[in-house]
């Protein structure tokens, strides 16, 4: 019986592990976009606006259970993370889990990469995944 | 003493009559205002996405009570509503309730205002009410 439990335990941890993408599903059209800065734009400021593009789908705070609605997290200088996981949170990782439609940051001088991906009331990306083009910015 | 109670529970009552706004706070420092489309824009054919700016506050859809969110509420051709009832939902006030941060806009040609109201789960403004600048678009002649 122990062995038994123990095969469903292992089956179901081998299951999750073979997952692509979280539980909540998201419509097909939808579309997450970074409606600010542009893909290439050159930025006189470290501190500037980034903008949230979300069309076909809504944006709901962290913990708001409710279908095809997500909230934002903003990817800098980062590949995406796994899809079947929790959205890490960290400097590479900014959550807006307030549900937030744009942000200010702060970036040294260089070149960065910006990436949306949506995730759902437990910070897991949808199923397909929602995530935007990564688009290149050059801080001066 | 008694008296005294009468007259402050009348006086309470009075209040909800003079709101100007409605029950749910906003912070000071909120803003709604047009990401696109910008005051003047000419809009060759009338179609496109209003896209809704948002700061110091949170979208969540209608009917999810959450301090310092709300939805949006795009008023077309029209003044804004008052401040203490429900927006009111019709071709003038498009309400965006499933938390959208934009909205797909068809106007016939002609000279058109836009507006933003932030409103709460219950449709009601905040207080102090958020709304962004009126703005004025064209659509030309086709």
């Amino acid at each position: 019986m122990k062995m038994l439990k123990a095969s469903i335990a292992l089956a179901a941890l081998i299951i999750s592990g073979a997952a692509v993408a979280g539980d909540s599903p998201a419509p097909k059209k939808a579309y997450l976009y970074i409606g600010w800065p542009n893909d290439g734009e050159v930025i006189r400021s470290n501190n500037f606006k980034v903008w949230f593009g979300l069309r076909n789908m809504g944006v709901a705070p962290t913990g708001v259970d409710k279908p095809l609605t997500g909230h934002h997290h903003l990817i800098v200088d980062a590949p995406l993370p796994p899809m079947d996981q929790e959205i890490p949170a960290d400097r590479n990782h900014l959550h807006f889990g307030k549900g937030q439609t744009e942000t200010r940051i702060t970036l040294e001088p260089g070149t960065h990469t910006l990436q949306l991906l949506l995730a759902d009331y437990n910070h897991v990306p949808h199923n397909p995944p929602v995530v935007s083009r990564k688009i290149t910015i050059t801080v001066k | 003493m008694n008296k005294f109670f009468m007259v402050a529970t009348m006086l309470v009552a009075l209040i909800p009559g003079l709101a100007i706004a409605g029950d749910s706070p906003a912070p000071d420092n909120a803003r709604v205002y047009f990401l696109w489309p910008k005051n003047g824009t000419t809009i060759k054919g009338g179609k496109f996405w209003a896209r809704f700016g948002l700061q110091n506050m949170g979208v969540a859809p209608a009917g999810v009570v959450k301090s310092g969110t709300g939805h949006h509420h795009l008023i077309i051709d029209a003044d804004l509503p008052s401040f203490d009832e429900e927006i009111p939902a019709d071709r003038n006030h498009v309400h965006y309730g499933k938390g959208y941060s934009e909205g797909r806009v068809e106007l016939p040609p002609g000279r058109h205002t836009l507006q933003l109201l932030f409103a709460d789960h219950g449709h009601f403004p905040h207080n102090p009410p958020v709304y962004s600048e009126k703005i004025t678009i064209l659509v030309p002649a086709e």
